[in-house]
């Protein structure tokens, strides 16, 4: 008895606790992938090289000596400008079209090559860290965590319910669940569509950049990191349901978990593939994800 | 411009493209037929590999251009088709023909089952299928290190095509050559032949109006099934070829930089006029080699295309010569 609970304590609780982590930055990911679907019906293939974005930005930043909490402060607005820009310049004139799904999908992932080949020119293929602000270990029943950690969770979590609160609690959340069940009806109200569309690239990139300043310390900074993570956040926005904001957090906690509990007994290399595994069988069993779609009731 | 405008008067949009196309497939093929004497032997195994690669970029017109249905996991049936023949000409047998056989049989029992959960999605999630399910087969053979896992497959050996009466060495350049060429012709051909028949007609109803074609008394699943069978194998010729020209395979033969670049091939080329693709399969590989010659960042430069095609030319190069609406 004892001895299930030790391990209990000592080798899962850990675990579990590592992956509360991985998933709150997921969900930051995810949310803003599922929140530009829900809205605008566009899949944002570029989306994990905006997320690289913030990483370099914050690693530009920190290296003119601005330091961690510039970064944190500063990489969301350049990574929702250039979130902004793509739906301007990039997405806005594809959307009158009848087949925007597919067109947009194509768009966003040539702008995505663009992005990731751009920073190798830039920065090269070197992998860079960011320096965590704060340093130490602290115990939490007995088991040691890094203080960083518990700021990643701390300013991720604020960010999700800052994001539920956004949507779910003021004016401009009502805009945008109203614009996402009907856009036509919404601007005949006088909404400025064109605005809410632009606002909410802005946001869900904005979300990516935090993620990347968050990870930043833990993982690393190059050129592909965006790639390896959309992906994986892709997974997360089918298993929730596109569009679902309540979907993209439970299951970036839920996979992260199964990813993280998994990688106790098998092979991390499999772990992911069981990842996808269970998203494929959520895909087979319930196409539209566990929860409903932004703007659906 | 004017036999086309009353084509489309007449609504027979058809009509207008066949008039504008018929003859640049035998143009082209007559092309590529000299080919070999215009270039030098780095450019004749550079078009094998832009033809096999063309055969994905097919699959994916037959899918998309006539049914309507974006895959993203098209590469899938090219890899599983690649490790296949690699694993039986390195293990079971040296016959052409039964490995031909093996690999077909086997793409068609992964499509069918694959196609059958993929199809019953609507839209956008039959994409994320197809991009999921591809994801997990190229982990799968990543991790698996019985067959290779990451290093992939190397050493296999290159078969005779054995006729009746004479064999066929295709480790000569200039014969692999000719029957890659001859293959994905006689591809090209029956995927016409097939989607002029009354199925393609039926494939061009769904993709234009999914819900009136039930009520003509058409069940549109067995239909779309048959298609993504078909693209399937088509993908799968590609495969079968690919690792005699390379000498190895890897996962990343089943990766999502095939898939999209095949999309983007079609995309080139022109999605719904099935030799779009292949034409852009070629233009896509030759310039990814030329300008990789030059210098590093040929993946900007096909991200840039590629943008500028989505932005400006949604039709394609042939959309240009088709002179109609894009479809």
């Amino acid at each position: 008895m004892t001895e299930i609970l030790a391990y209990l304590h000592f080798v899962l609780l850990p675990q579990v606790i590592d992956g509360l982590i991985i998933g709150v930055a997921l969900a930051l990911v995810a949310l803003g992938l599922t929140m530009i679907f829900g809205l605008l019906d566009v899949i944002n293939l570029a989306h994990g090289e905006i997320y690289m974005l913030g990483g370099y930005a914050a690693l530009t930043l920190i290296g003119w000596g601005g330091g961690w909490w510039s970064a944190i402060v500063l990489v969301p607005v350049i990574a929702g400008l250039a979130g902004w820009a793509l739906e301007e310049l990039g997405v806005r004139p594809l959307l009158p079209r009848h087949d925007r799904a597919v067109v947009t999908l194509l768009l966003t992932f040539g702008v995505s090559l663009v992005l990731r080949d751009l920073a190798q020119v830039i920065f090269g293929t070197e992998t860079y860290s960011l320096p965590p602000p704060v340093s130490g270990v602290t115990f939490l029943a007995g088991i040691p965590v890094p203080l960083y950690r518990l700021v990643v969770l701390a300013v991720g979590l604020v960010a999700i319910v800052l994001t539920w609160w956004l949507v779910y609690r003021t004016r401009i959340g009502a805009v945008l669940r109203a614009a996402a069940a009907d856009p036509e009806m919404t601007a005949s109200f006088g909404i400025p569509i064109r605005l809410v569309y632009g606002a909410t690239f802005f946001y869900g990139c904005a979300l990516a950049g935090l993620a990347a300043v968050l990870l930043g310390p833990i993982y690393a900074v190059f050129p592909t990191m965006g790639h390896d993570f959309l992906v994986l956040a892709f997974a997360v926005v089918i298993v929730g349901g596109m569009g679902s904001i309540p979907g993209a957090v439970v299951a970036a906690l839920l996979l992260a978990q199964v990813h993280g509990i998994a990688s106790l007994w098998i092979p991390p290399v499999w772990a992911e593939t069981l990842v996808y595994g269970v998203m494929l069988l959520v895909l087979i069993v319930r196409p539209a994800g566990l929860f409903s779609r932004l703007g659906d009731a | 411009m004017q036999a086309a405008t009353l084509a489309r008067r007449f609504g027979s949009a058809a009509f207008a493209r066949r008039s504008a196309l018929g003859w640049i497939a035998p143009a082209l093929l007559a092309l590529a037929l000299v080919f070999p004497w215009l270039a030098g032997e780095f450019y004749v195994r550079l078009a094998i590999e832009a033809l096999l690669l063309g055969a994905i970029a097919l699959s994916v017109d037959i899918l998309l251009g006539c049914a309507g249905l974006l895959s993203l996991g098209q590469a899938m049936y090219f890899g599983l088709s690649a490790y296949l023949t690699a694993l039986c000409y390195l293990h079971v047998t040296q016959s052409f023909w039964l490995v031909a056989a093996i690999v077909a049989l086997a793409v068609a029992a992964v499509a069918a089952v694959l196609g059958a959960v993929a199809i019953r999605a609507k839209g956008v999630y039959f994409a994320l299928i197809t991009f999921g399910a591809a994801e997990i087969a190229g982990k799968i053979v990543h991790n698996t290190r019985a067959i290779g896992g990451s290093d992939g497959l190397i050493g296999i050996p290159v078969p005779s095509i054995a006729l009746p009466g004479f064999d066929i060495a295709l480790r000569d350049n200039l014969t692999f050559y000719y029957v890659v060429l001859l293959a994905i012709s006689l591809v090209f051909l029956g995927v016409t032949r097939i989607l002029a028949t009354p199925f393609g007609s039926v494939l061009a109803a769904i993709r234009d109006n999914a819900s009136r074609v039930p009520y003509l008394g058409y069940n549109p699943f067995w239909y779309k099934f048959l298609a993504y069978l078909l693209a399937a194998e088509v993908a799968a010729v590609g495969g079968l070829f690919y690792p005699l020209l390379r000498g190895f395979v890897g996962p990343d033969l089943f990766g999502f930089e095939v898939s999209t670049q095949s999309v983007v091939m079609a995309l080139v080329g022109g999605v719904g006029t099935l030799i779009g693709p292949l034409v852009g399969g070629v233009v896509i590989t030759f310039l990814q080699s030329v300008l990789g010659s030059f210098t590093e960042r040929h993946l900007l430069l096909l991200g840039v295309i590629f943008i500028l095609f989505v932005r400006f030319l949604p039709g394609g190069l042939f959309g240009l010569l088709r002179r109609g609406p894009a479809p």
